[in-house]
């Protein structure tokens, strides 16, 4: 850039931004107010008995809706799918400092994984498919639900493993995510 | 050209502010297009979808409304990022390809969450028009207010109004060929779609003649037959008096017009053409769709029912 100002312009700055205001859905509602208190919640498919969590209010294999006679609740712990180990760029705003793990992981009860949870407690050389983990919630007054309805929000601040013997491949052979 | 028609719309109308996501208020409007039809979804060949991810700021929502298809097993799928009324030219194309039957074209669009006062400048170029931050209303205003200058409107129409928009989806079922009249009694067939576009900068542009609607009228055969009713996406009295002009439209030809919900009324605007010839017992129909500042993309598509 040049400081002449008597000359063409040649760049111009141009800073957009664009604000939404996102209103929580029923569903994703129901199941951070459920979340707040300590429980995780799917919706079961009465047509293939498969279990949402968190819930959709719908199936998008059978193409049904599902609502609160669907309610279930699944269990704060479960296996690790798949994982990735991260290391943060210090990029200005960087809050991370050391390598850490986030994963995949399949909650007995569920059919489907929940992505990217934070992995605590387990050194990352450590990590493999079919590792038991529970969660470790926030105290009560920190549990924010995700406002799309993907993911726990900041209701569980991380997973750790339970000490239980790994889960046989059959448990996530399914799952590649 | 195969013939083509459609047999079935649906659509959640204009809804003031969705607590749902795009993809829970698309659900029940996909299956009531599929299950009006009486064709089992998985005979479904082609999908194609038509919304934009700025309105509701949820990146990759497209992808995501793809749950409220049935997409397992996989299916053949496309997206537009536009008005579903281009979804549907899309897979009009598709079934002229002739190894499909069934299509179906749906789109959806939340407004209400953002302002459109913003969002929609972003669809000016990013040169000059953009950094002035020229607003669809403003721009609207420039259209009418040359519309009164060359005698077209009167003056009280120069006041142009931009309303918050509403939320909404829409779906539609196109069959090709005899199949299309065992499923629907009195289904509509596509006669003639074509689309065109207006320069995208304003300025080479001479707002008071629609060159884009007229030409795409032209070629979709609009004046070759009375049409009884047209469904046009006219957002503003000055629009519709240009778009009437552009079309063809005699004061003897009914008409409807609303641009709302942004990327479904064009779909819409096709679906209540449908529904002319399919409830209401009409003959030959006109659904029409428009995009960007100042009516710069058109489509228009001309039905008619069987003799």
């Amino acid at each position: 850039m040049s400081d002449d100002t008597d000359g063409p312009v040649r760049f111009m700055p141009q800073l957009i931004g664009l604000d939404y205001t996102i209103r929580t859905n029923p569903v994703a509602a129901a199941f951070g107010a459920a979340l707040a208190e300590g429980h995780i919640t799917g919706h079961r498919c009465p047509s293939c008995q498969r279990v949402y969590a968190p819930p959709k209010g719908y199936c998008p294999i059978c193409c049904v809706a599902t609502g609160a006679d669907d309610l279930v609740e699944v269990a704060d712990r479960g296996l690790i799918t798949s994982w990735t180990v991260l290391t943060p760029i210090q990029y200005a705003g960087q809050k991370e400092r050391e390598d850490y793990a986030l994963a995949s992981i399949l909650l007995d009860g569920a059919d489907g994984t929940i992505g990217q949870q934070r992995l605590t407690d387990v050194p990352l050389d450590e990590i493999r498919m079919g590792l038991r983990v529970e969660a470790v919630w926030a105290p009560p007054d920190e549990r924010v639900g995700d406002d799309r309805g993907y993911g726990l929000g900041t209701a569980v601040s991380g997973w750790r493993p339970t000490g239980e013997p790994d889960a046989p491949p059959s448990a996530y052979q399914d799952h590649t995510l | 050209m195969r013939d083509v028609a459609i047999v079935s719309f649906a659509t959640s109308g204009a809804l003031p502010a969705v607590e749902d996501t795009e993809t829970q208020m698309l659900f029940p409007v996909i299956s009531e297009a599929i299950e009006r039809s009486g064709i089992p979804r998985a005979d479904i060949g082609f999908t194609c979808s038509g919304s934009a991810d700025y309105l509701a700021g949820t990146p990759f929502a497209f992808v995501g409304n793809l749950e409220a298809v049935g997409a397992w097993p996989p299916i053949s799928e496309s997206h537009v990022d536009m008005d579903g009324a281009w979804a549907l030219y899309e897979a009009w194309v598709r079934l002229q390809h002739g190894d499909v039957d069934v299509a179906l074209a749906f789109s959806s669009g939340i407004s209400s969450r953002s302002d459109l006062r913003e969002v929609l400048c972003l669809q000016n170029d990013p040169y000059y028009l953009m950094p002035l931050w020229a607003d669809h209303g403003s721009l609207a205003g420039l259209q009418a207010r040359a519309a009164a200058d060359a005698g077209l409107i009167p003056e009280a129409d120069t006041t142009v109004a931009t309303p918050p928009s509403s939320d909404g989806a829409a779906a539609v079922i196109m069959v090709a060929g005899d199949r299309a009249r065992e499923v629907c009694e009195r289904p509509a067939w596509i006669r003639g779609i074509e689309h065109r576009s207006d320069p995208h900068y304003l300025g080479v542009r001479d707002l008071t003649d629609v060159a884009s609607a007229r030409l795409a009228a032209e070629a979709a055969g609009v004046g070759d037959a009375p049409v009884e009713v047209a469904e046009l996406s006219a957002a503003h009295p000055h629009e519709e008096v240009l778009l009437r002009r552009a079309l063809g439209l005699g004061d003897e030809v009914e008409v409807h017009t609303g641009a709302d919900p942004l990327m479904v009324s064009g779909l819409v605007h096709i679906g209540e053409a449908f529904r002319q010839i399919n409830e209401h017992g009409r003959q030959r129909t006109v659904g029409h769709a428009s995009s960007g500042a100042c009516l710069q993309q058109n489509l228009v598509c001309v039905l008619e029912g069987d003799a």
